[in-house]
């Protein structure tokens, strides 16, 4: 009897040493910061995408602390220069990232130039998230089967080419003529992903024209465009080529509508002449007249050139509405699984669709911005209603 | 592979041929900058393009100063001849005397110094690429029985046979231009017998820089976005082409820079749109083939002499 009351004080003892345990537990959780540990080119090629990104990411952060946190914890933001991405820079900067303690980890907007860091995060179990990646690439498709834990709030390049078409055919551009610039498999996607939806809904390609960055031939492509008749001109490029290829069909006295993807946003290409007739589908006006005040807000916030920007605090908010689905938790396949079932989860750049095959963005509603002479405006949105299997 | 064949004959028309002599001739306008520094220091200097660059950069920042377009000329040709200057002064003079292959090695230090630190200025707001504002009117195209003819080209064209002629003018009429030939031909020797070597080759230097700037200017009308990497690839192109041509005279490395851009057009141009990404696979094995037939340059007459490797 003696024995047995002792046994039950001590398992009593043990008890409340037990809750005492977890409840000192939890009051400690309940403080400690989420960090994100951003692994970023500061002055390299992928800065102006990475910069801007990281700017907005963390005003959103700010306004987040600002409500209390997350699950009463604050996020906080640990960052890492990968110096243009120099592969070992970017692999030891995960590495010290990780070692800083980061829950997350964050990374450029190119699959290529990620890479390193991808695979050092998703080795160490942590979800890992590029904010505007623009091709199905960050997930399983690329990394097997720990692209479980890779996201990109970037489009799907499909899903971009597809809205493109939907709207220069509801325009009453009826027929089509194309030029890619085949550098990147972005580039490619979003046009073959126009061609595709185009001719579906009834529109005909006339002409199929190609160009690469580097093979100073953009010219020519010019000139074999110069030739077809169409009612909107397709290109999805940037970099030298891109005022190339306005400036060249302009200066041959053709005023056909063009039409890029956000590879052509912004005006920091624009010559002084200006350009005229030029249209580009993407994710928000950085100019100030974007529909969402927020987005407005916040492009002002952090002196944004395209509306990549509005990734970044994207990313945050699919972040934020994944620990809260699984509880608080950082655990990154937690993270994944709850991410993988993300079915229209509102965020500051629209609503955000994930899958388990499909880790990019699709059914984003797009900004359409129109450039006359050195001016951009919102001229109208799109949301691609299917994406074509191509790529 | 056969039916390839006629389809790249056939699909060379006009257009493809105005559009290629357009590109061979800044090309050529390079080759000669390339050749003359070549032709006193015995150095290929890979900068070459930096200095392009360089000078595309100076057309940019100028016409967001909003200045009016000549100034922005001005300032490009000031910026070049000062870096060209500056070059030869600080790198070339103090190696001067050392192999072939530590000054081409200096050269790529150079030019990757010049676009990294391009690559911080310009990336101060936000963006990589500044437009240039430079004569935008010339990239627009009379119609001469129904072929588009950039006024650029015309330009371009004229450019490079005033150029040669201005230089051939100076290198057979004038003083510097007989010590720079004697310098060409036995840099030893010319000095001993009281060319000034460093006169010889500052003015070589300032001349390829003046070319370099003529050219940046031109570059900036049909590509007006100005990135650290503009002009690279065009130049290790006309360095193939120089070689190509013959690197020994001026005459066959300008002949050779015009062929490989007007080549690279004509093929471009014949091509099918979607077998465009086999155009420099095709350019670069021509080359392969070319220095194998004719090691000397494709524009020299006989063989050079050979080197014992072993």
């Amino acid at each position: 009897m003696i024995k047995s009351k002792r046994g039950a004080l001590s398992a009593l003892l043990a008890a409340l040493v037990t809750v005492a345990a977890v409840a000192a537990g939890s009051a400690s959780a309940a403080g400690k910061p989420i960090v994100i540990g951003w692994a970023f080119d500061s002055k390299g090629n992928m800065s102006p995408f990475d910069g801007p990104a990281l700017a907005a990411a963390n005003v959103r952060i700010k306004e987040i602390n600002g409500k209390g946190g997350v699950n009463g914890r604050p996020l906080s933001i640990t960052t890492c220069d990968t110096q243009n991405n120099d592969p070992a820079k970017a692999k030891s900067c995960a590495a010290s990232l990780l070692g800083k303690g980061a829950d997350i980890i964050f990374t450029t907007c190119d699959v290529d130039y990620a890479t390193p860091v991808v695979q050092e995060s998703i080795n160490a179990g942590k979800l890992t998230i590029a904010p505007c990646i623009g091709t199905d690439q960050m997930g399983p498709k690329r990394f097997g089967a720990k692209g479980k834990l890779a996201f990109s709030f970037g489009n799907v390049a499909q899903d971009e080419g597809s809205a493109m078409a939907e709207y220069a055919y509801a325009r009453g551009w009826k027929t089509a003529a194309t030029a890619t610039n085949t550098l990147l498999a972005y580039f490619k996607i979003v046009v073959q992903a126009f061609e595709a939806r185009f001719t579906q809904l009834g529109g005909k390609v006339v002409d199929r024209e190609s160009y690469a960055t580097g093979a100073n031939n953009v010219q020519n492509a010019v000139s074999r465009i110069n030739a077809a008749k169409a009612a909107v001109y397709v290109t999805v490029t940037s970099f030298g080529e891109l005022p190339a290829f306005v400036t060249g069909i302009r200066s041959l006295g053709n005023n056909t509508p063009i039409l890029n993807s956000w590879a052509g946003d912004g005006t920091y290409w624009v010559p002084k002449s200006g350009v005229s007739n030029y249209y580009a589908v993407t994710y928000a006006s950085a100019f100030g007249d974007d529909p969402n005040p927020a987005v407005n807000a916040l492009a002002k916030a952090v002196k944004a050139g395209t509306g990549g920007f509005v990734t970044g605090a994207a990313a945050i908010d699919g972040v934020v509405s994944a620990i809260k689905r699984a509880g608080g938790s950082t655990d990154g396949a937690k993270l994944a699984a709850v991410m993988e079932k993300f079915n229209k989860v509102p965020t500051i750049s629209g609503l955000v669709t994930f899958s388990p095959a499909l880790h990019s963005v699709s059914g984003r509603q797009y900004r359409v911005i129109r450039i006359e002479g050195t001016t951009e405006k919102v001229v109208g949105s799109v949301v691609a209603k299917t994406v074509p299997k191509v790529g | 592979m056969s039916a390839l064949v006629p389809h790249l004959v056939g699909a060379i028309g006009a257009q493809t041929i105005i559009d290629a002599i357009g590109q061979g001739s800044i090309y050529a306008l390079m080759a000669v900058g390339i050749g003359l520094v070549f032709g006193v220091l015995r150095l290929v200097n890979f900068a070459y393009g930096q200095l392009i660059m360089a000078g595309a950069y100076a057309l940019a920042y100028s016409s967001q100063a909003g200045w009016p377009v000549w100034v922005g000329i001005v300032v490009c040709f000031a910026v070049v001849l000062a870096l060209s200057l500056g070059m030869e002064r600080a790198v070339f003079r103090p190696l001067r005397s050392q192999s072939p292959a530590v000054m081409l090695i200096a050269t790529f230090a150079i030019a990757f110094t010049l676009q990294a630190a391009a690559l911080l200025i310009d990336v101060r707001d936000g963006q990589i690429g500044q437009p240039a504002a430079s004569i935008a009117s010339l990239n627009r195209a009379i119609v001469v029985g129904g072929v588009d003819v950039r006024k650029v080209t015309i330009v371009a064209v004229a450019v490079a046979i005033g150029a040669l002629a201005l230089l051939a003018a100076i290198l057979g009429r004038t003083r510097i231009g007989l010590q720079m030939r004697a310098a060409s031909s036995d840099f030893l020797t010319a000095r001993m017998i009281g060319v000034r070597a460093n006169t010889v080759i500052t003015v070589a230097v300032l001349l390829a820089g003046a070319l370099a700037a003529a050219v940046a200017v031109i570059l900036t009308i049909q590509s007006p976005l100005v990135t650290p990497d503009f002009a690279l690839i065009d130049t290790v192109v006309v360095l193939v082409g120089v070689v190509v041509g013959g690197i020994d005279r001026l005459w066959t490395a300008t002949l050779g820079g015009f062929t490989i851009g007007f080549a690279q057009g004509v093929i471009n141009g014949a091509l099918p749109t979607d077998k465009t990404v086999f155009l420099p696979s095709i350019v670069f094995a021509l080359v392969v083939v070319v220095l194998i037939v004719k090691p000397a340059g494709l524009f020299v007459r006989g063989r050079s002499s050979v080197i014992d490797r072993v």
